[in-house]
């Protein structure tokens, strides 16, 4: 199908699956991998869109159905899409909105037409179709949209699991067929088929065949092991055509994103970082601060060395302690800290790829944030490993 | 003895528009040598008369983050002592760096201004938040409690985020000598109450402010201001041995009745030693203190609506040297009308000297600006854009000649519009054509946008809304000042009052939207708790071992709906969970998985 987006690797990590990327949208470049930070309501928890573009961000996510349902299809139609209404110049990616009906509102059934679910203002009996998903979508006018896709659990298992990802292709044709706007937005499939590797290999042979602009690994992060998530991501990471970029959905704490670039993910998604800013956790090189507790009560030191955003070169723990949770200001340099240490955090990973030494990184990073090689997820380890990277033993390994 | 601060009253109003004072215009600017510094950060502003300190809470400007606030034009903070102190302090002030510890501040001495990161403001230091003197006023996260107990002789009581606290004199010099603010109030026992004092009420605490502001201003030119005090303290010790020493003596007699004979020339002997002690003079050692002249000193006058303690106040005080310029009290008015509150303020301006600046807390309305501008007061702070920002409102009010454009945005002349109103959802237009404001310029955010923003919670409303009210005051007050310059304040004022009206007595209603918002937000959270719970387990860095999300919204998108904390008691009993948990970032699980969980349950309250 159509594409409205270029994809350049620059530069192939010698060990691991990693690369390096340019991904030409839109609105502008991507330097992928990249960490998008998601506007859930299309704002990102009282940061300005200047002081976002300001962290170097070059995409952010907005979900569908909350957008869907406020401000609605027909103002976003009226305003000219989600970019103007939210004053958002660079890149936007948006979801399909089925996860959330079925997540967050009960009684949704998912049938062959769509996933049929209670309105939350009215209580009456609506329905997503992968038609209005791709109609609602084509409204808000994001640079990447995603199909609707069955999502289930990723601990179910039985023949629902082979249902969601038959009807998953089914309604991904149906998606393509629908989508008004090919040559200005990027449409991307989601791989489901849990955790059967069989499943997984069918589904991305079918998608594979509907030439998206780009794939993402969907169907994870459902509370399944970590041992087994990274085998499915890596799995479809080496069936996945190399010359797209991949996404792989809802990740974002900071190991499971060196983790994922090693296995070949090029895209990330998570609320994480802004959603724990608001509670007074700062996230940084070495772990998280809980800036509520009284111990920062006298650390005149700013949350991080070295970070250059607003709130690490303006105060100190011990000032931020008094104001997080208790004022906006605080929530709101904590979410722009906590962006920055994300993007940051990006932006290393895809130094040490270009200069090929992204091995070094993945041991110091993990040696900074859990000091003990005891401490180091056992998962990660295992996942490291499949990519040729020994975090026990070979840390003196070039 | 040189004032740090330089107060210029560049003119003043042709015509008085009262008897006695009028209104005047100048600058109020620290002296060269403390507006010392190479780099861009580090040089004052000067803040232009009649003119606003920019309300703060906790230190930080509400909702604005520095560089935000550095779209601002104003040229100096509020910061009220009660709102930063910790209940340790100064106590815990040995742990204050010597020098700043932000990086890019490195080698300059770590004041209060360093601290809040004010470094190119005038940092103004007051004891109270005094904004409670107004109508209505509001905070949404942590209003400080005003009926306090009484203060003493010995302390003044304050409201801390933490709790109440008493703070003595010494404590506050203490405190004052580190935070070094631009300019500090002078600790004052400072009527809160809501009813009229009664006239034994006012003079006490008139005497007693008068008594602190001598004791501070002798330990500001280096000299120990306390030492009188001392002296009647240890007057009163000796007085206290001297008695225990001759009842004492007396059991003894008593116990040794057999030796009358001598105890009698005992205490003859006695009495004498007591006699000679009274004559000896008592010598305290005065304190060594380093002066801190560099710091400006405002002094409070009051006296309630007692028209003669309110000039009592205002001449005393005004006879003291070295005080810098006052602040208006109208906390103890409260239980009168505006009318009645600006006579009693024309009251104490008419006794001071007119060379001073003068400050006014609460009456922050247009109108009210406009009146007190024209009956001599230099400052005001930025409490009332505030206030609108969090009714979800936005100033279209202007001053003068409609500004060009603006008939467009404000048809109907409206002092303010407020974003939550349905009839805003689809206007893609700004809050108010023409204004400069973040949000206003190049259209950047539309009022459809506000309204979107403040329907779905999402904070970025208030920041906008502060931004643009911000902007459009500082705008005020420059049209205020243009007006005194060309002789048209009066002129101007009274167009105002007609085209405008006045001010509407705030409510503290919420829009009937907000209460729509916040109850749908408060029954999804309800829901979710269930949902919440079989996931709250695995929440957490590095160490699990079961992969949960992050996914795009579900956990997330609904848990940053969760309101912030309200609420000082449940504040404290989550911070002991959470203190209890573990530190450091891989390790934290414990805590993050707590924190939530409280705040759903609280949400859900
Ligand atoms: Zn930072
Ligand atoms: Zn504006």
């Amino acid at each position: 199908m159509k594409s409205a987006l270029k994809w350049d690797v620059i530069a192939k990590c010698g060990t691991t699956k990693a690369r390096a990327a340019v991904l030409t949208l839109p609105h502008g470049p991507v330097n992928a991998p990249v960490f998008m930070p998601v506007g859930t309501q299309g704002t990102l928890k009282g940061i300005t869109p200047d002081q976002i573009e300001g962290l170097g961000c070059q995409i952010m996510l907005n979900n569908t159905y909350h957008l869907g349902l406020r401000p609605g299809q027909e103002l976003l139609d009226t305003c000219g899409g989600a970019h103007v209404f939210q004053g958002w110049n660079r890149n936007l990616l948006t979801d399909s909105g089925g996860f959330q009906m079925v997540s967050l509102l009960k009684l949704a059934e998912i049938t062959e037409k769509g996933v049929q679910f209670e309105s939350p203002h009215d209580g009456s009996l609506m329905l997503l179709t992968p038609e209005h998903s791709m109609s609602l979508q084509n409204s808000i006018g994001a640079d990447i949209m995603m199909q609707l896709d069955d999502v289930v659990s990723s601990l179910t298992t039985g023949p629902r699991v082979e249902e969601a990802m038959w009807r998953s292709i089914r309604w991904l044709d149906r998606c393509i067929k629908a989508h008004k706007k090919p040559e200005s937005q990027n449409l991307f499939a989601i791989i489901q088929g849990g955790l059967d590797p069989a499943l997984r290999k069918q589904c991305i042979e079918e998608m594979v065949k509907r030439d998206t602009p780009g794939y993402a690994i969907g169907g994870l992060s459902g509370g399944e092991e970590k041992d087994k998530f990274w085998r499915v991501v890596s799995q479809c990471t080496d069936l996945m055509p190399r010359e797209k970029p991949i996404y792989c959905m809802g990740v974002g704490y900071a190991e499971d994103l060196v983790v994922c670039v090693a296995l070949g993910v090029d895209m990330f998604d998570c609320v994480f970082p802004t959603r724990t800013a608001r509670f007074g956790n700062a996230l940084t090189a070495t772990g998280t601060l809980s800036l509520r507790q009284a111990k920062f009560k006298d650390d005149f030191r700013p949350i991080e060395e070295g970070c250059d955003c607003i709130a690490c070169k303006s105060y100190t723990r011990a000032y931020l302690y008094t104001i997080v949770t208790k004022e906006t200001v605080g929530c709101h340099l904590i979410s722009i800290h906590n962006t920055a240490y994300q993007l940051r955090l990006m932006r290393q990973v895809r130094e040490s790829i270009i200069e090929d030494r992204f091995p070094q990184f993945i041991h110091k990073f993990f040696k900074d944030l859990f000091v003990e090689k005891a401490a180091y997820p056992e998962w990660a380890v295992n996942a490291l490993k499949s990519v040729n990277v020994d975090l026990i033993q070979g840390e003196n390994q070039p | 003895m040189t004032s740090p601060l330089k107060f210029q009253i560049k003119q003043t109003s042709a015509k008085p528009t009262r008897a006695g004072e009028s209104a005047r215009c100048g600058t109020f600017a620290l002296s060269q040598s403390n507006t010392a510094g190479t780099d861009q950060q580090h040089v004052k502003r000067t803040i232009e008369t009649p003119g606003c300190l920019m309300y703060s809470l906790k230190g930080a400007v509400p909702h604005l983050t520095p560089d935000n606030l550095r779209q601002q034009s104003f040229g100096g903070v509020n910061v009220s002592l009660e709102q930063i102190l910790q209940t340790d302090q100064p106590g815990s002030f040995s742990r204050w760096p010597e020098t700043s510890p932000i990086p890019q501040f490195t080698g300059s001495k770590f004041t209060l201004a360093e601290y809040l990161r004010l470094q190119d403001l005038i940092t103004f230091c007051d004891l109270r938040d005094y904004s409670y003197a107004a109508e209505n006023f509001r905070h949404p996260t942590t209003p400080p409690t005003r009926k306090l107990a009484s203060n003493t002789d010995n302390h003044a009581v304050l409201s801390t985020p933490k709790g109440i606290r008493q703070l003595t004199l010494d404590d506050y010099l203490k405190t004052v000598r580190h935070y070094r603010p631009d300019v500090v109030v002078a600790l004052a026992d400072t009527i809160a109450e809501t009813t009229a004092p009664n006239e034994k009420r006012v003079r006490k605490s008139l005497e007693r402010s008068l008594k602190w502001l001598d004791q501070i201003l002798l330990e500001r030119a280096g000299q120990d201001g306390t030492i009188e005090d001392r002296r009647a303290e240890e007057e009163k010790k000796r007085r206290r041995e001297r008695k225990e020493k001759r009842r004492s003596a007396a059991a003894a007699a008593k116990a040794a009745g057999e030796q009358q004979e001598q105890d009698q020339d005992q205490d003859q002997e006695q009495g004498a030693g007591t006699s000679k002690e009274k004559e000896e003079e008592i010598y305290i050692e005065p304190i060594p203190t380093e002066p801190w002249t560099d710091v400006g000193l405002f002094a409070a006058v009051g006296g309630a609506h007692l028209e003669e303690s309110r000039i009592w106040s205002a001449q005393e005080t005004a006879k003291k040297e070295g005080v810098d310029g006052f602040v208006i009290d109208t906390l103890s008015l409260s239980a009168l009308d505006k009318d009645a509150r600006l006579k009693h303020v024309q009251t104490s301006l008419d006794h001071l000297p007119a060379d001073k600046p003068r400050l006014l807390y609460g009456l922050h309305a247009p109108e009210d600006v406009l009146e007190a501008v024209a009956m001599g007061i230099d400052l005001f702070d930025t409490s009332y854009p505030f206030q609108l920002a969090e009714d979800g409102r936005a100033s279209l009010y202007y001053y003068g000649p409609r500004p060009a454009g603006q008939d467009k945005s404000n048809s109907k002349t409206q002092r303010s519009i407020n974003l939550w109103d349905d009839e805003h959802g689809d206007k893609f237009v700004p809050i108010l054509e023409g204004c400069r404001c973040y949000a206003c310029k190049d259209n950047k955010h539309t009022r459809a946008y506000i309204n979107h923003l403040l329907k779905t919670h999402e904070m970025l409303a208030t920041v906008l809304l502060m931004g643009h009210n911000m902007y459009q005051y500082s705008q005020f007050f420059i049209l205020v000042r243009e007006s005194i310059q060309d002789g048209t304040l009066q002129e101007k004022s009274t167009a105002f009052l007609a085209t405008f009206g006045k001010e509407p007595t705030r409510t503290l209603e919420k829009h009937p939207n907000q209460i729509i918002v916040e109850a749908a937000l408060q029954k999804r959270n309800q829901r979710l708790e269930g949902a919440e719970e079989g996931v709250v387990g695995v929440i957490g860095m590095g160490a699990s071992t079961v992969n949960t999300p992050s996914l795009g919204a579900a956990v997330g998108a609904h848990a940053e709906d969760v309101e912030m904390e309200d609420s000082e008691s449940k504040s404290k009993k989550r911070h002991e969970t959470e203190e209890a948990g573990e530190d450091g970032g891989a390790k934290d699980e414990v805590v993050e998985k707590k924190v939530k969980k409280a705040a759903v349950a609280e949400s859900s309250s």
